[in-house]
């Protein structure tokens, strides 16, 4: 790691202040993307500012929604009371990721802000656009077997590597972000971004601006959900694809559905049309071989990820399954 | 609040901690010449000038205070920003029973308790474990009373190289802690974070299955 | 002999001797040595595969805080016996292990090409990166598939055509050929890494000018301190190796790395001791690992069972400078009763590292062919391939025509079928079913050489009654200390408690390196003998006791139990090891002795190791996520030391074979010539979820023509044989036959 100051403020504006004027700062709150990040070489700040002294880590009841906190640890999170009530496919999402030791590091408002695991965005002796801009993507022509199919450029074929962000895409969350020019709100489907000619900007916060919460707001699906993530191993790696199922049922049929994936695109990826597909219709393996059909109209992939274009469907009709078994 | 146990004494409290400290510092060593660091500077300051590299200089400078409970023992530490729990620990403050093993948080050899939570060392920067309270597995006996997860690990022969091994038990005691030991697919879930290459992992979870069982306090 | 059948110390679960080190943090792994002064050290690797160093700028490097030595080809401190030779117990290749830093040429991306050193790890860490590299590139060869044409017999095969790397023709060439009831299947598997926790580290120091000592990762002591000697041309004596704890190598300790000698180097530069620790992605350019293979098997069988040919072929990768080769084709030619049988084994240089042994070596690669191979056989031929297997087991090897020393695979067949419930596997894939879950059942067989080899161990028995021993091995894991003190333990009768048995330092009397599962037949051995003259010389000391109802007694007549001397007929008169001394005068009594295998049994008798593997497997027809949901592995490895540290194997061999068989395999950039899977998170080792109940279970029938503890080795069958069975259970369960690792679900998927 390049030598850096580090600085530790105990009031949002200070903090902000400070990122705010120097392009050169990093927020740090959990550490455990941006640390490794900063060993490999790939991110330099010559600041940090950690912001764990900042009020940001409740989680509560607010106007209908739940109020996450952007410090808020995903293990915490993970097994609210409150989260766990309202909001289930959170909570399974978020234990699907990573180990429970860096649950109990990272943050909400980190995971949002986590980069892709790209092999060669990691790698510096390999060209990278996001890294690099103007070097070139390797991973088109190169290894793609992790790669998305949604949503990529010729510039940038990266995925997002979070659950959490899937399951929040699904549950129309909110980000709540605090800036030097004042406050502002995100829809969650709009923090991300397509990495078009621009995959080194990796999300769509302005320099100095600092996530303050994620509001999740209270919906009908408390009981049918499901997260399911598909991967090499068992644990502790990331999704080859991963499919956040959310219904709504009124006996057998589908009232409405929440969908969404996640391993396939630069953003978490939302499937609104597949949603709309399944509302009114019965609950069953066809109903939801359809939903998979519509869903993956539009994917594209590339010479490792073809399994991908199968893989995915297979894991959104299963993701149902499972969500209206659900008890 | 952890932080409170260890109150801070050396940062400046106020908005943006030592920011402008720092800043200041480092500001004045790039505008200023060598001669006028060295009448402000620390020997060690002296002597790396004497080297003329400007650089070395600030080094000197760049340096946190830090308080961190270590099992138990309050520590006050200067070091590097960018030194990792996990270096602190093994390179400074000698306590090698924290692993090493891939230091990107992928195989949880370094797991330590951060205020009874267990975390990564190697993803955990020193300077922001200030005032917390650190427990290695050095620190986890009582004395000569091995902790159960101690004893139930060589028992049941949960290690082989045993290089892995720290990790794994302070993670099992948290694992347990946590509530998340009910079922052996449970345990297997929860303890994914920590990677035994010689492959004791159906002994580990024998350990941590009579820990469990046997009620024993972790 | 007749020690064997008393089973008091010998085969019990003793708890380990290292145990309490192990759990409590105190053991002291390399880099964990503190020494005063010391400095660390970080290598820098090429960003090429191949060509040369057109520039080295390091001016940044030097001039950052606290660089000590930024040290390369152009500055270096030249080895002076620089030909750095492969450990002696090792085989000579062809060609030569790299050399450091001396001269601009790029071998391989991520070489080795400058040692920067620092007085602080950050700061050397952060120096490494400052050092800026130009080179002449050229155009290099990594890709396997695109090169296989260019395939060679190994050289040390073509200088002796009696080489067991030579083409093998037992029978009639090619005999499936001709045959009605054949298959023919082509296997790939990817290059492996051993990845053992602790990342591999060195602490060198020169206490003068020709006096080395190393804390060294090693699976070999005095290798290491043969090579270090030779490398600087000192006397061997002043090169101390210390290993005391080794965390996990499975092979890659069995070589002299780049790295070892990037910091002796180093220390003698600065004149400090310098710590250099690999960092994770290192160690998948720096330390070797299983190479690339591909396989092609031909089988022919006739209806009733019986194999009549098999043809196995095989292509390893090696590096463009040194040639590794391994016995993938070993137990083809050996395991079943075939009477035609042809191998041939080629090694394909590419500009990649030097593979090294990795666990089960070559006999797991090729096992993962065969007794896939012979699943698919047994298929065709509509038999259940337990029965096949037991069909075409074969009394004597075929290979040498020699009868076996010992061989108890039936048996272990057997113990495993019924403990795995092989009943209730079906003939037809795809029939049995959990849920949604495709429940699938398959085996597979390992064979390794039972070898051994010559060891001395010193023995010390104090007055106090116990026993110290020393000898220069390992434990890399298996239990080493462990099963020595209780081979000690039962032949002397002493309480193991009373014994301790130090390791893992070149200044105890000399074993072999590590390797090759030879450690226990090896050093067990000279324990045994040690002791035996330990019992005699204690003999002749009461023997020679005029006043006493010992005299004249014979170490036949006496019995020696729980630390003391009695004679057999009358037990009540018995005196302490201690006394013993004391009564001479003895502050100790010290032996030291060694022991060596009767080359001429190896003319008489073939000599193996076996196991046989069972997996239940379930997969998700859907999303092809695949769990072993049951392991059952058994091993006729003669007789057992201590049936937990030898379960424990079991169970770890099985969990490396998971790997292999479903998540391991490095993947390469052929443009860059660079992985791109090189650290944990991509490259992936099975976890705590991907390991289910795992039962190990020995014959546990000793092999007393190997040696006098009646052992063979069990590290490597643990492994050999487990992704085929994996393999074999995953077609079962769905008809799919995958014949290149990982079995990943996207191939699941595509088939």
């Amino acid at each position: 790691m390049i030598p850096f100051q580090y600085v530790k403020p105990s009031k949002p504006k200070a903090a902000i202040d400070t990122v705010a004027k120097d392009q050169t700062a990093m927020f740090i709150a959990g550490g455990t993307n941006l640390v490794d990040l900063m060993k490999r070489d790939v991110l330099n700040p010559e600041k940090l500012v950690d912001i764990n002294k900042l009020p940001l880590r409740k989680i509560e009841r607010e106007n209908g929604t739940v109020r996450i906190g952007a410090l808020a640890l995903n293990g915490a999170v993970a097994e609210d009371k409150l989260v766990l009530e309202k909001h289930p496919l959170l909570s399974q999402a978020l234990n699907a990721g990573a180990s429970a030791q860096l649950r109990n590091m990272a943050t909400v408002g980190g995971n949002m802000m986590q980069r892709v695991r790209c092999p060669y965005y990691y790698d510096t002796a390999m060209p990278c656009n996001k890294r690099e801009p103007g070097t070139g993507c390797s991973a088109i022509e190169g290894y793609n077997r992790m790669h998305a199919i949604f949503g990529h450029s010729d510039k940038c074929i990266a995925v997002n590597p979070s659950d959490m962000n899937v399951a929040l895409v699904a549950l129309d969350a909110v980000v709540l972000v605090s800036g030097p020019k004042g406050d502002r709100k995100i829809p969650f489907g709009e923090f991300h971004r397509l990495p078009g000619d621009t995959p080194h900007i990796h999300t769509n916060l302005q320099q100095g601006e600092l996530i303050m919460a994620v509001d999740v707001p209270e919906n009908p699906y408390t009981k049918n959900v499901h997260y399911l993530k598909v991967r090499d191993r068992n644990s502790y790696a990331f999704a080859l694809v991963s499919v956040a199922a959310a219904l709504d049922l009124d006996g057998s049929n589908i009232k409405s559905a929440r969908l969404a994936m996640g391993g396939v695109a630069h953003k978490p990826w939302r499937l609104q049309e597949a949603e709309q597909f399944l509302a009114g219709k019965p609950a069953n393996e066809a109903t939801f071989r359809q939903a998979a059909e519509v869903a993956m109209r539009g994917a594209k992939a590339f010479e490792h990820n073809q399994f991908k274009l199968k893989l995915g469907p297979n894991t959104i009709v299963q993701a149902l399954k499972n969500a209206a078994g659900a008890v | 609040m952890p932080q409170d146990k260890f109150p801070d004494q050396h940062l400046p409290e106020g908005e943006g901690g030592q920011a402008q400290h720092s800043d200041a510092r480092r500001t004045f060593l790039k505008q200023s010449s060598l001669l006028t660091a060295l009448a402000l500077a620390p020997p060690a300051a002296l002597k790396a000038a004497e080297l003329k590299f400007e650089e070395k200089v600030a080094a000197v400078f760049e340096q946190v205070k830090v308080t961190l409970g270590i099992n138990g023992k309050k520590q006050k530490l200067s070091i590097e920003p960018r030194t990792t729990l996990l270096d602190l620990l093994r390179e400074q403050l000698h306590l090698t029973g924290t692993k090493k093993g891939c230091d990107y948080g992928q195989c949880g050899a370094c797991t330590v308790h951060v205020d009874g939570q267990r975390v990564l060392s190697c993803l955990t920067l020193a300077a922001m474990a200030d005032g917390k309270e650190i427990t290695t597995i050095e620190g986890l006996a009582n004395g000569d009373k091995l902790h159960p997860m101690q004893e139930a690990f060589i028992k049941h022969d949960g290690f082989q190289c045993g290089y892995c091994t720290p990790g794994q038990i302070m993670s099992a005691v948290a694992c347990i802690k946590e509530g998340h030991a009910d079922s052996d697919d449970e345990i297997r879930e929860y303890m994914s974070g920590n990677i035994c290459r010689c492959g004791a992992y159906p002994n580990i979870v024998n350990a941590i299955k009579e820990v469990k069982n046997g009620g024993h306090k972790v | 002999m007749k020690d064997y059948f008393f089973q008091d110390t010998v085969g019990k679960p003793m708890d380990r001797v290292d145990g309490r080190q192990k759990v409590t943090g105190a053991a002291k792994y390399s880099a964990e040595y503190e020494l005063p002064n010391m400095a660390h050290a970080v290598l820098v690797g090429s960003t090429i595969a191949r060509g040369s160093i057109k520039s080295i700028d390091t001016k940044r490097a030097e001039n950052a805080p606290g660089v000590l030595a930024v040290l390369h080809y152009q500055n270096s401190i030249k080895v002076p016996g620089y030909v750095q030779e492969a450990h002696p117990t090792e085989p000579k290749p062809a060609g030569k292990p790299l050399q450091v830093f001396i001269d601009n040429q790029i071998h391989f991306n991520d070489q080795p090409i400058a040692v920067v050193v620092a007085d602080t790890l950050e700061r050397a860490m952060y120096a490494a990166k400052l050092v800026k590299v130009q080179y002449n590139v050229e155009k290099h060869a990594t890709d396997f598939h695109q090169n296989v044409s260019k395939a060679v017999l190994p050289t040390v095969a073509k200088r002796n055509p009696k080489h067991g790397l030579n083409d093998y023709v037992r029978g009639k060439e090619d005999a499936y050929k001709t045959e009605p009831l054949k298959i023919e299947s082509e296997y790939v598997i990817p290059t492996e890494f051993h990845n053992p926790m602790e990342l591999q580290s060195i602490i060198a120091h020169w206490e003068a000018d020709n006096k080395l000592t190393v804390y060294d990762k090693t699976q070999a002591v005095i290798g290491t301190q043969n090579a270090f000697a030779k490398d600087w041309g000192i006397p061997v004596q002043n090169v101390k190796v210390i290993a005391t704890y080794v965390g996990g190598a499975f092979g890659n300790g069995l070589h002299t790395w780049p790295h070892e000698t990037a910091a002796i180097i180093a220390a003698k530069k600065v004149n400090r001791p310098v710590k250099l620790m690999l960092t994770r992605e290192q160690m998948f350019t720096m330390v070797g690992y299983r190479p690339h293979a591909w396989q092609k098997v031909g089988m022919s069988a006739t209806k009733d069972g019986k194999i009549t040919a098999i043809t196995h072929e095989a292509i390893g990768q090696t590096s463009s400078y040194e040639e590794f080769t391994e016995s993938t084709l070993q137990q083809t030619r050996m395991m079943y009763t075939s009477p035609n049988v042809t191998t041939r084994y080629r090694i394909l240089p590419l500009n990649v590292s030097t593979p090294i042994w990795m666990r089960g070596p070559g006999e797991a690669t090729g096992a993962f062919a065969l007794e896939c191979a012979l699943d698919e056989m047994a298929y065709v031929i509509g038999m259940d391939p337990l029965e096949f297997r037991l069909i075409n087991h074969t009394d004597k090897d075929p290979e040498k025509n020699l009868p076996w020393s010992t061989k108890y695979l039936k048996e272990a067949m057997q113990m495993g079928a019924e403990k795995i419930g092989w009943r209730k596997r079906q003939l037809q894939p795809g029939m049995v079913k959990n849920g949604e879950w495709l429940v699938g059942y398959g085996m597979g067989v390992g064979t390794f050489g039972a070898n051994r080899g010559r060891a001395k161990v010193k023995a010390t028995l104090h007055k106090d009654g116990t026993l110290v021993m020393q000898s220069a091995t390992t434990d890399i894991g298996p239990g080493t200390g462990t099963a020595m003190v209780q081979i000690a333990a039962q032949n002397l009768g002493l309480p193991p408690e009373k014994i301790v048995f130090e390791l893992g330092s070149s200044l105890y009397p000399p074993s072999p390196s590590q390797g090759g599962s030879a450690t226990v037949a090896t050093v067990g051995s000279a324990v045994h003998a040690v002791c035996q003259v330990l019992k005699k010389r204690l003999t002749s000391m009461v023997a020679g006791n005029s006043d006493t109802s010992f005299k004249g007694a014979t170490v036949e007549n006496l019995t020696f139990k729980d630390g003391y001397v009695s004679l057999t007929a009358s037990p009540s008169a018995r005196l302490s090891f201690g006394d013993i001394l004391k009564q001479q005068n003895l502050p100790e009594l010290e032996v030291t002795e060694e022991s060596s295998p009767d080359a001429s049994l190896r003319q008489k008798y073939s000599m193996y190791s076996y196991s046989v593997h069972f997996a239940e497997v379930q997969v998700h027809p859907l999303t092809g996520q695949i769990r072993v949901t049951n392991m059952v592995s058994c091993a006729d490895a003669g007789t057992i030391i201590n049936a937990k540290t030898a379960g424990n194997q079991m169970i770890g061999g099985a969990v490396g074979g998971i790997g292999m068989a479903l998540t391991e395999g490095a993947i390469m950039d052929h443009r860059f010539g660079r992985y791109v899977t090189k650290d944990l998170a991509e490259y992936h080792v099975p976890v705590h979820a991907d390991a289910p109940n795992i039962s190990s279970l020995f014959v546990n029938k000793p092999d007393l023509i190997n040696n006098p503890n009646g052992t063979k080795g069990i590290g490597e069958i643990a492994i050999i044989g487990v992704a085929p069975a994996i393999a074999n259970a995953i077609f079962n369960a769905t008809g799919k036959r995958i014949r290149e690792l990982p079995i990943t679900p996207d191939k699941l998927m595509m088939v």
